[in-house]
Parts: C-alpha cells; structure tokens; sequence
C-alpha cells in the first residue's frame, strides 16, 4: 500500500509540476504534436502514392501490360516521343488469339497541338486508342462510334473518323461539351487542317497521366504525328477471361515474344514507381527526416523540460526522494505531455491529410495522395512515447547526477 | 536519547503529534525508545573528504583537493552546533556528510548510532528521509505547491496517508505560526515565512538530527531571530547542525565548531 501511496504521490507531484508552468507545457505538448503530425503526414503522403498507383493500375481493367523498352524522348520529332513498340497493330492481333486474352489493345501517347477554335494552340497529352471495346471509361456522350473507316489490314488509306474523347480537364479549360469540335495535331499546321468531333469526356488517362488528354483512334494519332509508317505504339494492354491466370498467361506470352516484356499490374506499378528513384528517395528521405527531426524536437523539448525542473528534483532528493522517484516524476511529465501531443496530433492528422491532399490534387491532378494509414499513426505514437520516455530518462538522471542535493547547499 | 524508526510510529491524534505547537516546544517530543546506553546523535570520526577538482574540457589535469582533513565531532540531542568558518573551509562539505548527501573518503559518520557508510545508496536515501530534516538558505520550496503540500513532501516519499500527511503539516505550520499561510503558494510568501516552512518540512518525518545551511542567509535581521528562534526550539529532542558565516546566529547556537581548511579549529 505504501509503494502505491508514493506511486500516486509521484504522479501528483508530476501533475503539480506541469500545472505549474503551463505555458511552457503547452509548447512542450504543441512541439510533441507537430513531432507527430511530421510522422503522420509525410507517412500519409507516401502511402496514399502507393496505394493510388496501385489502384489506378487495378481499375484500369488491364490485367498485362507489354512494354517494348523504355519511350525515348525525341524532341525534334513530331510527337515529342519515340514510342516502343513497332507493328502494334499485328502484334496486338497477334496476342489477341491466345485462348486466356479476351482483348489486346495497343495504346500511344504523344504530345498533340490543341485549339477549340484552330486559332490559339496549345500543346496536351494525346491518346491513340483502338476505338472498339471498353479500352476507356466515358463519362458523357457515346464514345466513338462506327466502324474504323481509316485503317484496315496495315493500311492507313481510309478516311479518318475525325472522333475524339477530351478529358474533364480538357474540356473545362477549353469550356467543350459533346458535340463541340477540337483541332488537333502533331503540329500546328496539322492540327489547324484536322478538326474533331468531341464524341465523348474520359477521364481515363488523364487519371494515369495527371494532365488533360485528347484521345483518338490509335491509327489517327499515328498519322497526325508522323507514326504511321511503322505503326509504333507506347504499350499494349491485355485483358484476360474471365477466371484465367494473369501471371500464367504472361509467361506463356513471354515466351511466344521473348522481345517485349509482359508485366501484371503490380509489377508495372512498381516498374513506374522504380523510374522514380530520385522522387523516391526524395520522399523516404522526407520520411526520415520527419521522424528524426520529430524526435529530436519531442526529445528536446523533454530534457528541457526536466532540466528547468532541476532545482525542484533536487529538492525532492533532498528531502528524501529516490532516485527511481526523480525519475519517476519526470518520467510521468514526459508522459504526460506525450499523451497530450499524441492525441492532438492524431486527431489533427485526418483534417490536415484532407488539406494536404486537396493541395496535392491542384498540383498534381491525382486524387488521394495522402491517405494516412494505421501504421502511420503507430509510427507517431513510437515517436512521441518513445522520446517521451527517453528525454524523461536521460534528463531527470542527468540531473539527479549533476544537479543532486549537494548543490542545494550553498 | 530518542529513537524513531519511521514517521508511522507517529499518530496524528496523538499527544506527541500535537506536541509540535511552538507554545509546547517540549511536545516536541514523539515516541521514544530509550536505548541502553545514551549516544550522541551524530558522531563523525574521522573524516577525511577528497575530491578531484576537475579541469580543462574533458576533466583531465585536474588537482587533488582536500575538503576535510580527519573532522571528528559529536552532537548531542537536545544540542545546536554551529559550523563556522570562512568560505571554502569546508563547511559545506561537512553537512553533506552528516546529512548522508555524501561518502566521506575516510573516516565514519554515525546517525543515532548507524553508520551510514554501511547502508546500501537506497537504504542511505530512506534512513535520510526519516532521520535527517534539511534546511537550506534559499529555502528551496516547490513552487507548485502550497505550503501545506511542501511541507507534506518529505511523507509522500514515505508513503503516508493522505490525511495523516495533511493534518502533520497542519499541525507543523501551526508550530511555525503559519497557520493561516497554509494554503499559500511560496510566491506569495514572504523570505521569512518561506523560510519557516522549510523549517516546518524539515520537521515532517520527525527527524533525529536537522541540518541548516546558512539558514538566515536571505532574511534580514529581525526574521533571522525568529527562525533562529525556531530552530533553537526544536533542538529539544533532536540535534540540530547550523552552518553560518552570522556571529549572531552562531551566538544562539550551544557551542560552536571552527573550520579552516577543511581542519577543525
């Protein structure tokens, strides 16, 4: 009974300590809660990356993704880039006949010249898509419709369609709806020559890409920007029936074209995040450094709390205090501003994650960037108790070595 | 001689308890035992304290330096010793000693006949709590407390009841008249009044031996005489050290004990 008596008389005396000096318990607990916020936010911003590019690669609907080595950058091209894979016609045919593959579709990316009205251009990502099949989502008008009339068997002789699909974006800055007309080409002259019917709004790729988007037929893409010679396109992407295997049937494809490389959602999510390495790194540094720096400030605040307490610790050792019980006592505050900053810090996370990630949409374009998982949370709490009980530790033993009784006498 | 082996042997309703009102100054008295053979409160044979008086950045190139050469001396209970001496004398190191703070190099202290060099640091701690009261010259309250809960302190370490640690310092402030300061923050005190609870705190676990520190240090004349009267009222049944550079606080104490160089005069 007597060591719970001197228990809770240490907790009073903590208690008392920190009523005492309130504001420098206040900065104490806000330094704490921004320790924490740091562990929080930054580990929310690397999770919500993740696991928005993993969804956005699981809703795209693709189980493969063929990619025939890396997209050169070609700035004197028309285009701007200098897609991968040649023949993508065939070649998509071609694994389109595997027995698991419900649908194969080659897909390019170029940079296209935009105007609304074929005066003022502007330069925006382009999309070559077959045409038939759910290879995009459309979220008005019909999509485009009828047959490809301009390519046919490797020829590109037919009369273009003059479709296209604009992303929300897109349509918004250029203040388009369905069944407006959009210039579009691989340069100026081209684009001012070649107008499109707006048959559709997709958000399918500027989801991918972060940036508005005008899609067209894959063919017309190729022919507007000077591609369709070889046929190139950027990756083709496959669709497997229902119940079969994706990674089976890669290996199966593979092996049939040993040229390309066949990768599932989730290896090519992490093929994308791998380009990264410097944003990467960049980020994790971010991640360190915010729990390093948290913890310095939390273990900072701590053992200045305690040191500035080292006259009253004395005091305790002198009148016959143990050493355990200084401890103990500062151990308690520590604790105790801990707690606090913890659960402020906690309870601020989802209201500033939420504001982080707005910004984060204005910036980017993607949604969802930061998503503060659970860990996140226990990372904070590692960071506030631990250094807590740390900076309570080191400081009240500090000071009961050198700031002992002794020094009360004068 | 007086004996008392923890402040639970104290009840608060009792007679000893109330004993601690100043206009009784013989209730100061609290249970006793009396030993088969009287023996002073403190004894200190001996004792000889060095220390390294460290120097440059990492403490290297220091000198040896000695505090206190071979002090014998011996308080009574019922005694007020003074300490005299100039400073760096050795007189602060000598109540470290007889209050426990420190291990003396050589030699031997004895508390009501412990020797405290045998006593484990934690035991050391413990037998301090309830033998020694201290009084020190900037009194050293904590802030965050009352006078009623400083002067309580020394029992919460021990573990005592809540109530029973009320009414000691109640019963201790009334001693000290301050009975109706009890409920004051040290701020609002005055030097005089703070100095009287640390006075009071001293007493709380009923020590055998006190142990003042320039006690009258930061009090002008007139309070000075009132804490003396104080300490020399306690002193009935327990022995009382005061370390002071003030002749006239060193006339009130019974005999006066001269360092020099860490030597006895």
């Amino acid at each position: 009974m007597k060591r719970v008596r001197r228990a809770w008389g240490t907790v009073w005396i903590a208690l008392r300590q920190l009523r005492t000096d309130r504001m420098r318990t206040l900065l104490a607990v806000f330094g704490v809660t921004l320790a924490v916020l740091s562990v929080t936010l930054l580990a929310g911003v690397g999770a919500g990356v993740t696991e928005t590019g993993s969804e956005t690669f699981e809703e795209s609907g693709r189980d493969l993704w063929v990619s025939g080595g890396p997209i050169e950058i070609a700035p004197g091209a028309v285009g701007g880039f200098q897609n991968p894979i040649p023949n993508a016609h065939p070649l998509a045919a071609e694994i389109d006949d595997h027995e698991d593959v419900r649908t194969a579709t080659p897909l390019a990316f170029q940079v296209v010249y935009v105007s609304p009205d074929g005066e003022e251009f502007d330069t925006t990502m382009g999309s070559g898509v077959p045409g038939a099949g759910d290879s995009v989502s459309i979220t008005a008008g019909e999509g485009f419709t009828g047959p490809n009339t301009h390519y046919a068997d490797g020829n590109y002789t037919g009369e273009m369609t003059y479709q296209a699909l604009v992303s929300p974006e897109l349509a918004e800055e250029y203040g388009l709806e369905v069944g407006d007309t959009i210039h579009v080409g691989g340069t100026v002259q081209t684009a001012r020559e070649n107008e499109f019917e707006i048959v559709g709004i997709s958000p399918t790729f500027a989801n991918f890409l972060g940036t508005g988007t005008v899609t067209l037929r894959l063919s017309e893409l190729q022919t507007l920007t000077g591609n369709a010679y070889d046929d190139r396109a950027t990756i083709i992407t496959i669709q497997t029936v229902e119940g079969a295997d994706p990674a089976a049937v890669r290996e199966e494809l593979e092996a049939r074209h040993p040229e390309y490389t066949f990768r599932t959602n989730q290896e090519q999510l992490v093929e994308v995040v791998e380009r990264q390495a410097v944003v990467l790194a960049a980020g994790a540094s971010l991640v360190a450094l915010g729990v390093v720096a948290g913890g310095a400030l939390s273990l900072n605040l701590l053992l200045s709390i305690v040191y500035v307490q080292r006259e009253a610790l004395s005091v305790l050792r002198a009148v016959g205090a143990t050493r355990l019980g200084v401890v103990g006592v500062a151990v308690t505050q520590a604790l105790v501003i801990a707690a606090l900053g913890f659960v402020l810090g906690a309870a601020a996370t989802p209201v500033l994650a939420a504001a982080l990630d707005r910004v984060a949409l204005a910036v980017t374009g993607f949604e969802g960037l930061v998503r503060v998982p659970a860990y996140a949370y226990a990372a904070g709490a590692a960071v506030a108790f631990g250094f807590a009980l740390l900076g309570g530790v080191v400081g009240a033993v500090r000071v009961t070595r050198l700031a002992s009784a002794n020094d009360l006498l004068q | 001689m007086i004996s008392v082996d923890s402040i639970d042997t104290i009840d608060p309703e009792s007679p000893e308890a109330a004993g601690f009102y100043c206009d009784r100054p013989e209730a100061f008295t609290v249970r006793m035992s009396e030993p088969s053979t009287p023996m002073p409160s403190i004894v200190c044979t001996d004792v000889t304290q060095r220390y390294d008086d460290e120097d440059g950045l990492f403490g290297s190139g220091g000198r040896t330096v000695t505090a206190l050469d071979a002090v014998s001396l011996a308080v009574d209970s019922g005694e007020v010793v003074g300490i005299a001496g100039p400073s760096g004398s050795g007189k602060s190191t000598l109540l470290h000693v007889l209050a426990g703070l420190a291990t003396p190099t050589e030699g031997r202290v004895e508390i009501r006949g412990t020797d405290l060099a045998t006593l484990s640091r934690r035991h050391r701690t413990r037998f301090r709590r309830t033998n020694v009261g201290m009084v020190f010259q900037r009194f050293h309250l904590l802030p965050a407390l009352t006078a009623s809960e400083n002067v309580a302190l020394p029992l919460v370490q021990e573990g005592v009841p809540r109530g029973r640690r009320r009414d000691r310092a109640w019963e201790l402030l009334d001693a000290v008249g301050l009975a109706d300061r009890r409920d004051h923050r040290p701020g609002s005190l005055s030097g005089g009044e703070q100095q009287r609870v640390a006075i009071a705190r001293a007493l709380a676990a009923d020590p055998a031996v006190v142990i003042a520190d320039e006690p009258t240090g930061e009090l002008d004349r007139e309070t000075g005489e009132r804490v003396l009267d104080r300490l020399t009222e306690i002193s009935d049944d327990r022995a009382v050290v005061i370390a002071s550079h003030d002749t006239h606080a060193l006339e009130r104490t019974d005999r006066v004990v001269r360092l020099l160089d860490g030597k006895r005069q």
